[in-house]
């Protein structure tokens, strides 16, 4: 996501975990767990001269 | 067919599957899903517990994102947000009273019935926001229509990422941002995870 932001023209790209983000059923949390899988929270801004 | 091809029928299908979803989350607010969601979500997420008093009940209870984008979103008075993928209309209320009467706030959603939903949500606050349906593939605004896009667990839902990523810089106004919160994976998914709309609509 950072990427396509950035090469999207985005600036400033900033992304931080989502604190106590989880998936209520074990067999999703395991899931995604085994896949890296977090939420975040991404700001960033597009130039004001595009 | 073409790979083209699979790739159009599997997104048709994932449509269908989101659609479906989280029109039960609306419908159903009380039943149990893989995610958290309703009360039990925003209350995990941080949102201000005197924005949830103020806003109607049936908003919070079909609240189904993944974070809270408010957090550092900034709005000020007079601003134009865009909520993409605005669903019950829970942010897109916030995000009303943060802009105040000078500013305006405007949902996209796959869904029609979600953008009435929203619109009735934050009529009964006083306020009232624009809904367009739409994708967010396609938004369905104008070259720099808003000061900020705010969404909330939306994103990672689209098989054309890039692409959304392009019409979010598109639709903003020079100098303007986003405030997103989303599901990232730190892998590639497997092939029987992507080929799956149950598994990518969660």
């Amino acid at each position: 996501m950072f990427e396509l932001l950035e090469d999207a023209g985005f600036t400033r790209v900033r992304t931080a975990v989502v604190p106590g983000f989880r998936f209520r059923k074990e067999s999703t949390r395991n899931a995604a767990e085994a896949y890296g899988v977090k939420a975040v929270m991404i700001t960033a801004t597009k130039p004001a001269e595009t | 067919m073409t790979g083209a091809d699979q790739q159009a029928q599997l997104e048709g299908v994932l449509k269908d599957e989101i659609l479906r979803m989280y029109q039960e989350v609306a419908d159903n607010p009380d039943a149990e899903f893989h995610f958290f969601h309703g009360r039990e979500a925003v209350e995990m997420f941080g949102y201000d517990p005197e924005w949830l008093e103020r806003a109607p009940a049936g908003a919070v209870a079909s609240f189904a994102g993944v974070g809270n984008p408010h957090e550092r979103a900034e709005l000020t008075p007079g601003e134009t947000v865009l909520d993409l993928g605005s669903g019950a209309g829970l942010d897109a209320i916030i995000a009303s009273w943060r802009v105040g009467p000078e500013g305006r706030v405007i949902g996209v959603d796959l869904n029609p019935s979600m953008c009435r939903k929203a619109q009735a949500n934050l009529a009964a606050t006083g306020g009232s926001m624009e809904c367009h349906e739409g994708r967010m593939e396609e938004i369905p605004l104008p070259d720099a229509s808003a000061d900020v896009v705010i969404s909330n667990g939306v994103v990672n839902l689209s098989f054309q990422k890039r692409r959304v990523a392009e019409e979010m810089f598109r639709v903003l106004k020079p100098g303007g941002r986003i405030s997103i919160t989303d599901i990232v994976s730190g892998r590639e998914l497997s092939q029987s995870i992507v080929n799956d709309p149950k598994l990518w609509a969660a």
